[in-house]
């Protein structure tokens, strides 16, 4: 008895201790006892529990009382999924198991129930569950008959196809290769498990997913297949980068290729650019050429004939042919001047001369014009002028006649005003305004704006009533502008214009040269002189025969540059007129020959119709001492003739002489300086010290070399003076000699000609040195 | 104009007449840092904390002091440290194997000094910006790859 009561005491304590609800339950449903884990369960104490109706502890009471009913039916119930309900409200998820228990005669007393408390359990399902729904790849389990037994939602949305439709259909049907799908699956029974074989899922509205197909069977306790999980991984991203890699670098490729045209392409536009410049230089040298030739000869023999014993009629006559051809070399010089513009070849010459007297020069060739015209002129020149500036007379000339030209030109009564006024002085430059105005007939307002293009005229029919090419004013603004000044027109149609220019110049100490009166008369002391002309247009020969021995100078012809070396190989002359374009040997190569093969210093003249400062520059660079255009001036030639004849005495040819470049009096141009450093005085300032500093360092350097034979510091020496020439406006002519050792000294070939020439650029170089130390003090000052 | 956007240039030549005259040039150009050194070895000193967009190198720069390095020695001196600097090679000479003997080098370009030789540079370094953006986009694309 003893042993049973402590029995039973045991198992009591084993049924506290329980964590699962154990409840006893009379046949009505009324609890009878319970342990503590009932009690925890529901909130609610033991005494109030016993003797209650069990349902109504549960969420579903209906369902708790059918579960009960089974035990009585079944005599037991397994694991009927049930919820019980705290007092508070707080749900616990249990597993429903009871057996009726009998009495020793077999009748039922009522059910023992335990709820075992599954809420973790639950809890683990649920998340699984929920990663699975979570999850973007579609998971999909397949029945071994291939009908889909369950999905998440990834699978939904990729098919678009709601769960209830999807489950129990064929798996295969959503993918665009049914077949091949199949075969997948029947690979995952075989092998029992598949890895990334690439299928397409299809959309109902027949958007595509690419996808990567895994699967392994599942199977069940006993190890019986009962279908396959399928994740089906969503590659489209994937997919869509690899495009967008391929695409990238099919586009960077092209890209390159691209520009590897746009470089050629653009390498050969700008060899057709600058051909294009070239040929259009070329052209206008060929055309002035062209056009000056048969112009020279019309000129010059139209002088000539002047000066014959004429009647009347015929020098009114011949005088009208030689206007004509004096205004159309006008013309012809205005398309070369704005060629040259265009080109950026337009020079300026910074020479010092008398503004006033330049003024009153140019008023005076207009006055016969005005005075028949019936006008009046007005001169206002502002006395606090400096007498002497630097500057450009000839440009300025160029610049106020076509004003004056055009205001006389388009005035019929009333007056022309010519003002110049100094607008500012500092203790360098001065700023002086010309202001032209006229009572002519004025242009129309809405024509102001393009009146200083090319080829305009303010009415297309001024050019019927007052004649003109419509060049003027664009060479006039071309002019103004590329000095840096600035031009301007006012105007009322009817009553009149005013063109106003501004222009910068620099103050100077120096003196004006007063220029040897170009008188024809005969120098007297100059007798016997012989001269080669070297021309092949026999027009042009006999002008040139007529001038000359008019001048009473002995001549002989040679008809292109081959003849005239011959000729000179037997006969000294005294100077050489050469004409440049010729058949067998040119001007150029003529020149070429005589100064380096004939080593003769013999004066020559280019007689030149291309006046383009190209064949000017190529002129000076081959050895010519100076250029005459056509058609020629019988006063120039005759002028230019004298000079050279005075200068090396004339008639000793083999005698070394300094190369004179009249057109540069100076060795140094500082034009480039001023224009690169935009005329900052310092920096210029700068520049010449380096200059006055470097060279003769240099130069020294080259004179020890000589000494000790150092042929490649030598070499190196000259090779690092050479930049400094173009900088300090050096002519070409001397650079080139500088080359020319380099040349030597790097070849070691003709050393012995090294000597001199390096003498001769010590000379330059020390007349470059004096040039550029007064031009420093002057800018000091 | 911020500093951020200026072109950085390494001017290096033992003529300092053209060297000071470039300088003048560049600088009056608004979007240049202009650096000059007279020779290699003081270009060399300063590079390799100092990276400039593009360098300017005399091909002679031993012409007078015989011990100093030469142009081709420097640019190869360059091209060790930093092969990504475009550098240009100047010279008085128009010779043909100089200019590819400077190009075997990897120099960008060869320039005869003249008057023109600033507006060719200028050119130039517009060419090597403009190749230099392009790299830079092509290696972004390889990146993404």
């Amino acid at each position: 008895m003893e042993t049973r009561r402590q029995e039973s005491h045991y198992a009591r304590r084993l049924i506290e201790a329980s964590l699962d609800p154990l409840i006893t339950i009379s046949i009505e449903g009324k609890i009878t006892d319970m342990n503590e884990a009932l009690a925890n369960i529901t909130g609610i104490t033991r005494e109030k529990l016993t003797g209650t109706d069990f349902f109504d502890y549960f969420t579903d009471p209906q369902k708790a009382r059918e579960v009960y009913r089974e035990v009585f039916a079944n005599g037991s119930v397994t694991d009927s999924p049930l919820t019980l309900r705290h007092r508070n409200g707080k749900l616990t998820d249990v597993l429903f198991n009871g057996s009726v228990y009998r009495d020793d005669a077999g009748n039922a007393l009522g059910v023992v129930i335990v709820a075992r408390d599954v809420t973790a359990q639950k809890l683990l399902f649920n998340y699984s569950l929920s990663l699975i729904e979570a999850s973007l790849d579609p998971l999909v389990t397949i029945s071994t008959e291939g009908k889909i037994t369950d999905m998440n939602q990834a699978t939904v949305n990729i098919t678009g196809i709601t769960r209830e439709n999807l489950k129990g259909t064929d798996f295969f049907d959503y993918f665009t290769e049914p077949q091949k799908a199949r075969e997948v699956y029947e690979e995952v029974f075989a092998k029992g498990s598949v890895a990334d074989s690439p299928l397409t899922l299809r959309h109902k509205n027949g958007k595509l997913t690419d996808v990567r197909f895994n699967g392994s069977v599942y199977k069940d306790d006993r190890g019986n297949v009962l279908g396959v999980v399928i994740v089906a991984r969503d590659v489209t991203e994937q997919k869509r980068i690899a495009t967008e890699l391929t695409e990238a670098k099919v586009f960077a490729e092209l890209a390159t290729e691209i520009a590897e045209q746009a470089k050629s392409k653009a390498e050969s536009a700008t060899q057709i650019a600058e051909a294009a410049v070239k040929s259009k230089q070329q052209f206008l040298s060929n055309m002035s050429h062209e056009i000056r030739t048969p112009m020279n000869a019309i000129i010059g023999f139209t002088k000539v004939v002047l000066k014959t014993e004429l009647s009347k009629k015929q020098q009114e006559y011949l005088n009208a042919i030689k206007i004509s051809g004096d205004a159309l070399i006008v013309l012809i010089n205005d398309i070369l001047d704005l060629a040259k513009v265009d080109a950026g070849k337009m020079t300026f010459a910074h020479v010092p001369f008398k503004l006033s007297s330049s003024i009153s020069a140019m008023l005076h060739l207009f006055e016969t014009k005005i005075h028949e015209k019936n006008l009046e002129l007005i001169k206002e020149y502002d006395p606090a002028i400096p007498e002497i500036l630097l500057g450009d007379p000839v440009r300025l000339h160029q610049i106020i006649l076509n004003l004056v030209g055009n205001a006389v030109k388009f005035t019929s009564e009333g007056k022309i005003t010519v003002c110049v006024r100094l607008l500012e002085e500092t203790s360098e430059v001065v700023t002086i305004e010309f202001a032209i105005t006229d009572t002519g007939i004025g242009i129309p307002e809405n024509k102001l704006g393009n009146i200083f293009d090319d080829f305009q005229q303010a009415t297309s029919g001024t050019s019927r009533l007052y004649g003109g090419t419509g060049l003027g004013l664009a060479i006039v603004k071309q002019l103004v502008e590329s000095q840096g000044g600035s031009i301007t027109v006012k105007s009322k149609l009817g009553q009149g214009s005013t063109f106003a220019f501004c222009l910068s110049f620099l103050k100077t100490n120096a003196s004006v040269e007063t220029e040897a009166d170009m008188g024809i008369e005969l120098e007297t002391g100059i007798k016997n002189v012989k001269i080669l002309v070297v021309e092949d247009i026999a027009l042009n020969q006999l002008l040139m025969k007529t001038l000359l021995e008019e001048f009473g100078f002995e001549m002989e012809i040679a008809g292109n540059g081959k003849i005239a070396i011959e000729k000179m190989k037997t006969t000294s002359y005294d100077i050489i007129l050469m004409d440049l374009q010729m058949p067998e040997m040119n001007g150029f190569e003529a020149t070429e020959y005589i100064r380096r093969n004939m080593d003769s210093q013999v004066p020559i003249i280019a007689l030149t119709a291309d006046v383009t400062t190209v064949d000017v520059e190529k002129c000076k660079a081959v050895g010519m001492n100076d250029y005459i255009s056509k058609p020629i001036d019988d006063k120039l030639l005759y002028s230019k003739i004298i000079k050279y004849l005075k200068k090396g005495d004339g008639r000793e040819t083999g005698h070394k002489e300094r190369a004179e470049l009249p057109a540069q009096e100076k060795y140094t141009n500082l034009d480039y300086i001023k224009k690169h450093t935009r005329n900052n005085q310092s920096l210029i300032n700068e520049m010449i010290s380096l200059y006055l500093e470097q060279t003769p360092s240099l130069i020294s350097e080259m004179k020890q070399c000589l000494v000790t034979e150092d042929w490649p510091t030598l070499q190196a020496a000259v090779h690092k003076m050479i930049p400094s020439f173009s900088i300090m406006g050096i002519s070409g002519h001397f650079e080139n000699k500088a080359r020319q050792i380099q040349e030597y000294a790097g070849t070691k070939q003709n050393t012995e000609k090294i000597g001199a020439l390096v003498s001769e650029l010590e000379e330059v170089c020390t007349q470059v040195y004096t040039e550029l130390e007064m031009e420093i003090n002057l800018i000091k000052k | 104009m911020n500093t951020e956007n200026k072109i950085k240039i390494f001017l290096v030549d033992d003529d300092a007449i053209f060297l000071r005259m470039m300088e003048i040039e560049f600088m009056q150009q608004d979007n240049f840092i202009v650096k000059t050194f007279a020779t290699g070895e003081l270009c060399m000193q300063h590079l390799p904390e100092d990276k400039p967009d593009v360098i300017i190198l005399d091909y002679h720069l031993d012409g007078i002091d015989k011990n100093a390095m030469n142009g081709m020695e420097t640019l190869d001196k360059i091209k060790a440290l930093n092969p990504s600097i475009p550098v240009v090679m100047l010279s008085s000479q128009d010779k043909i194997d100089v200019a590819i003997n400077c190009m075997h080098h990897k120099a960008f370009d060869y320039i005869v000094k003249s008057e023109t030789a600033f507006m060719r540079l200028q050119k130039i370094i517009t060419t090597i910006l403009h190749y230099q953006k392009m790299e830079k986009e092509l290696s972004w694309y390889m990146e993404r790859m």
